[in-house]
């Protein structure tokens, strides 16, 4: 930055073939990265929203336009408008008891003086599954005949509430949003304990000194210098719910019916098993520009935040 | 404020310290013991599931579906061997292989090459290169793969290695971006200066002085990456029909509803798919918690 400020003003010929010169190192230096994401990533974000006012079966050459339809197809779609009121649930989910679980649990490792690394490693185990292997391991726990839930409430003598838990409308989305928690609560309860390290122990002392106690000590000087893991942690929560395929499509194919359809298996479907990409497309440009609005929002909360 | 907040308590903490020990010991101790129940009651609930997979793969069928036992009686071995043979996953699991290393290797070229030229080239245009790169990140992959997939059609690359590997570099290149130019720009001047006065090219530099000394952010972008391609399975899904070319997730599946294996089976190959990466983790584990806090904070 010095360099190109300095020899601004001067503007000798020479002194500006050199930054042009620099100029077109850094962009040499920018252009793999560019060429993969503009190709891969920002090409098919606008070709998904032309692929939205067109037709295309999946083969063929042709993709005649269709203006709206594709667009009209969707709003009379409840299984679309279902699976986003299921995420919504999962995000809820998520958010206060998933976050919930992993404050609590970062709050208590950074208390506790041993064995932190262990419940550490165990905690955060989960996460470096992946949705397939979670969604295998939750269907078999789950299993109504012989499955281990069923088996233990037998164990215990209440059979009476043994159930085929993702097979009854009632309990399959309670069940999928059990299996996110599980899956996902240990990512927040590592961003959580690494906030926690870094509020200043002299604080909580001072604070102790003042008579504060410990309710007092977290609210006033954990939560507030948690604020930015938390918005954080809270953000990507949601759009981890929103976003989630695998783990449901193992679990239950968004079934019992459409009971726990969630937006992207419901696109996956419309594209490759109906075959109607227009209409996938379609959804994809309300659900996708649904998350990156809450994306965008939270950017604005936390600038505003920093900018106080 | 924050120095003058600091030192405040320092000299008062003193007579503090000196009050503290035996105040603190007998109120903690029940506190303790209560933490420690509510942190092993949390571990048992996190560890069960992947207990009662590994309990499962090592039992007999009949013992399986008897639904007596918590821990198998006799171990039956043979279930690792079935679900290896007939689930194809050394293939898998090489595959797996080869598109993580490839893509991760891919993504940290890009991503530091890039990171750099944010953090210390001068260029025309560095803002808006920034603004575009944080807009990419908030592109969610729901809102592409339809027409990533229509590309790759296109260009005859589904159900292909180079396909799916682009794809995987592409994905990974924002964040791993934003990891390394933030890792560049806590990095002192002074001895790309010197190269620059020994007269060496940009590219010399940054090959022989600025990659060495960034070896830690190399390192914890190639241990999140490496976790998330390993266990990609969305566009591996919608690309793959070969089963000799799908990666250990999509293989899986493919596996499990085409061949309806028997559930011991099962069970032993979904936990064979998950030795490679349960080992990674407890070798790598620092990297990983630390990359994701650089990661999800910046």
């Amino acid at each position: 930055m010095t360099s190109a400020t300095v020899s601004a003003p001067v503007a000798t010929p020479a002194r500006r073939r050199r930054g042009r010169r620099r100029s077109l190192t850094a962009w040499l230096f920018l252009l793999p990265a560019a060429a993969f994401v503009l190709a891969l990533t920002i090409a098919p974000f606008f070709q998904a929203i032309l692929m939205s006012f067109q037709e295309w079966d999946g083969i063929s050459m042709e993709t005649p336009w269709v203006g709206l339809e594709n667009y009209a197809a969707v709003m009379s779609d409840s299984e679309f408008w279902g699976s986003m009121r299921n995420v919504v649930t999962f995000g809820l989910a998520g958010f206060f008891l998933g976050n919930g679980i992993a404050i609590s649990m970062a709050l208590a490792v950074n208390a506790a003086p041993r064995a932190r690394a262990f419940f550490r490693t165990a905690f955060y185990l989960p996460s470096v599954f992946s949705v397939v292997v979670v969604g295998l391991i939750f269907r078999w726990l789950l299993e109504p005949r012989v499955g281990v839930i069923n088996t233990l409430l037998e164990s215990l003598g209440l059979g009476a509430l043994a159930h085929n838990w993702l097979g009854d409308p009632a309990t399959a989305v309670p069940a999928v949003a059990l299996t996110f928690v599980w899956y996902h609560w240990g990512f927040a309860f590592i961003l959580f304990l690494a906030g926690l390290q870094d509020v200043p122990k002299e604080l909580h002392e001072a604070a102790s000194l003042d008579g504060a106690l410990a309710w007092g000590r977290f609210r006033y000087v954990t939560w507030p210098h948690l604020a930015p893991v938390t918005s954080i942690v809270s953000l990507l929560t949601l759009v981890a719910a929103l976003q989630i395929f695998g783990t449901v499509q193992v679990l239950t194919n968004g079934g019992p019916g459409s009971h726990t359809m969630v937006p992207t298996l419901r696109i996956y479907n419309e594209a490759f098993s109906s075959f109607r990409y227009g209409t996938a497309a379609a959804m994809s440009v309300l659900f996708g520009g649904a998350l990156m609005a809450l994306a965008i929002f939270q950017l604005w909360i936390t600038s505003r935040r920093s900018g106080r | 404020m924050t120095p003058s907040t600091l030192r405040a308590p320092a000299p008062r903490r003193a007579p503090g310290t000196a009050e503290a020990p035996p105040r603190r010991p007998r109120g903690r101790a029940p506190g303790l013991t209560g933490l420690y129940i509510l942190l092993v009651v949390a571990a048992v609930i996190t560890l069960f599931p992947i207990f009662w997979l590994l309990s499962g793969s090592l039992m007999s069928l009949e013992e399986l579906y008897s639904g007596q036992s918590i821990i198998p009686t006799t171990f039956a071995w043979e279930n690792y061997a079935a679900g290896w043979i007939d689930g194809n996953l050394g293939l898998l699991l090489v595959n797996s292989l080869v598109y993580s290393i490839s893509a991760v290797a891919g993504t940290l070229v890009c991503a530091s090459l890039a990171g750099y030229a944010l953090a210390r080239l001068e260029f025309q245009g560095k803002s808006i290169v920034s603004a575009i790169l944080l807009a990419v990140m908030i592109i969610p992959a729901p809102a592409m793969f339809i027409a990533q997939y229509k590309l790759l059609v296109t260009f005859g690359l589904t159900d292909s290695r180079a396909g799916y590997i682009a794809i995987l570099i592409a994905g990974g290149i924002p964040m791993s971006t934003l990891i390394m130019r933030s890792f560049f720009a806590s990095q002192p001047r002074a001895l790309e200066e010197a190269g620059r006065i020994d007269g060496a090219s940009s590219l010399r530099i940054f090959a022989s002085i600025i990659l060495p000394l960034a070896r830690p952010g190399l390192a914890a972008v190639a241990v999140i990456q490496g976790l998330n391609v390993w266990n990609e399975y969305l566009m591996a899904l919608v690309l793959f029909d070969t089963d000799a070319l799908m990666p250990v997730q999509r293989g899986l599946m493919s596996f499990v509803s085409s061949e309806t294996p028997q559930q011991t089976v099962l069970l032993a190959a979904t936990t064979i798919s998950v030795i490679p990466v349960l080992i990674f983790y407890l070798l790598a584990q620092k990297q990983i918690v630390q990359g994701l806090g650089s990661g999800a904070v910046k």
